[in-house]
């Protein structure tokens, strides 16, 4: 499993990581920043709850 | 506003005829919303993307504006929200034709587009994400217990609650957060009122519509000028310090940019989680069990209740795009230069995805409203405090006064915030 992000969509809301403190931070200057691209599966329902929260749709897992 | 793509014009072209149902018009507007939602439910039905005449006695008319496409199903506003290059804001955002120059003193990132649109937005976006609005949590509770204590206590047992409850709060977050010292918010509020008022016949008086949204512009300016040129020699720990510091492009923004950045955040922070509240006080009287349930576990509840303070109150009633290329929209052709304008309480009400859309139900879940807007590059960078905010609020009213009516509230006069004037409230005084 690998977290993909869409910098050109992401606008910074942070959604992603209030689901997933683990995997995602926003920095200062409001871009996204993942903390790790392949969470374990036992992150996987963060990771997905992540995804889902996105109000622009940037976030996606693929399965590798 | 800043544009590099060139102005794309609307056009009357392969036009249908104007929908027989219409909401351009004043007298649709001058309805209550219970009145425009059988309207809009109608539409939702019967024509759910419709061709409309420009919006009646615009404040500032367009002799060739041929009209707009009506967007009331909630999957199609999500669809318009969500695609940022085939609708864009860059030609205008509000329902109403305004006046040039108000525009560029109050809409800032709003009305723009990629690329320089995510430059700006983000210039601030940091300071409200759900992590950092956390951080400020204690203050939020702080500030939200000190409005009522306001008021809980007063023995006549009877206040306006816009006045004394529900405008407070969001005030004083927004100026602690932007650094507006304490004599300045009182002005502030009341010109963040005005900015919005252009069809609110009390607030305009005698005046032109235009004129008094942009003296309220000029005066947030004035403020706006007043704390860039004092963070210039002293940098604080806020906003204006964040806007005065930050550069885009190698660019340091000018002062009439971020007195825009003011204007548009203070409309958005203060307006609309005012409205909120009042609503939502309003809907537990019309829904006592609804009360209850709350309250036998607040904290396991609120967050999913909140979500249904805001689709029941749905603040925010119109926004408009533009279309930049050929598209469909439920069976209609849009072309380039189409105004789009998407309609959130029609789609907070859409049976489709709401079973009982009517019903203040704050255990529905999922609640997928577009309270915040359908997602998207321009989706509401304030959720997250304003969540907060109706978190602290209602807490230290369902808790403190637990015992009360409002009653019927007196609604702004718009057709772009649905707004709550003066709300008549009575409790049980707190012992």
């Amino acid at each position: 499993m690998r977290i993909v992000v869409d910098h050109d969509k992401c606008t910074g809301l942070g959604m992603c990581e209030a689901e997933a403190p683990d995997l995602f931070e926003v920095q200062d200057d409001g871009s996204l920043v993942l903390l790790n691209e392949t969470p374990s599966e036992d992150q996987r329902a963060a990771a997905e709850a992540a995804v889902e929260s996105c109000p622009t749709e940037a976030l996606s897992i693929v399965e590798d | 506003m800043t544009t590099d793509v060139e102005f794309i014009p609307a056009t009357s072209e392969n036009k249908p005829e104007h929908s027989a149902i219409e909401v351009s018009s004043k007298a649709f507007w001058a309805q209550t919303s219970e009145q425009r939602d059988e309207t809009f439910a109608r539409l939702r039905a019967e024509d759910p993307v419709s061709w409309q005449r420009p919006v009646e006695e615009a404040v500032a008319p367009d002799p060739n504006d041929p009209g707009y496409w009506a967007v009331t199903k909630h999957a199609d506003i999500v669809t318009v929200s969500r695609d940022n290059r085939t609708f864009i804001n860059g030609q205008g955002v509000l329902f109403d034709m305004l006046p040039a120059d108000f525009l560029e003193m109050s809409q800032s990132f709003m009305a723009m587009d990629a690329p320089r649109q995510p430059l700006l937005r983000k210039l601030v976006s940091s300071a409200f994400t759900p992590r950092r609005i956390a951080t400020i949590e204690d203050q939020i509770k702080t500030a939200a217990r000190e409005v009522v204590d306001g008021f809980a206590s007063d023995p006549a047992g009877e206040i306006d609650f816009v006045d004394r409850c529900a405008e407070r709060l969001p005030v004083r977050m927004f100026g602690d957060m932007f650094g507006v010292p304490e004599e300045m918010r009182s002005q502030t509020a009341t010109s963040a009122g005005d900015v919005v008022a252009w069809a609110d016949p009390e607030r305009i008086g005698d005046r032109h519509p235009a004129e008094v949204g942009l003296a309220a512009c000029q005066t947030l300016h004035g403020i706006a000028a007043e704390l860039i040129a004092e963070r210039r020699k002293k940098p604080a720990d806020d906003l204006f310090t964040s806007l005065v510091e930050a550069e885009v492009d190698g660019q340091k923004l000018t002062d009439g940019e971020i007195g825009a950045f003011f204007v548009l955040l203070s409309v958005a922070a203060t307006d609309t989680t005012k409205h909120t509240s009042s609503f939502t006080v309003r809907a537990f009287t019309d829904f006592r069990d609804q009360q209850r349930w709350l309250m036998e576990d607040y904290d396991g509840r609120i967050s999913t209740a909140i979500e249904e303070f805001v689709r029941y109150a749905s603040p925010v009633m119109t926004f408009r795009r533009t279309a930049t290329r050929e598209t469909e929209l439920a069976g209609k052709k849009i072309i380039p230069g189409d105004k789009v304008v998407m309609f959130y309480p029609s789609g907070n009400r859409d049976a489709d995805v709401f079973e009982a859309p009517d019903r203040f139900d704050l255990s529905r879940d999922p609640n997928p409203h577009v309270g915040f807007g359908g997602g998207g590059a321009h989706f509401c960078l304030g959720n997250q405090l304003a969540k907060s905010m109706l978190r602290a609020l209602f807490h230290e009213l369902l808790t403190r006064i637990p015992e009360f009516e409002a009653g019927e509230p007196e609604l702004l006069g718009t057709n772009f915030m649905r707004g709550v004037k003066r709300m008549p409230f009575r409790f049980t005084p707190e012992k």
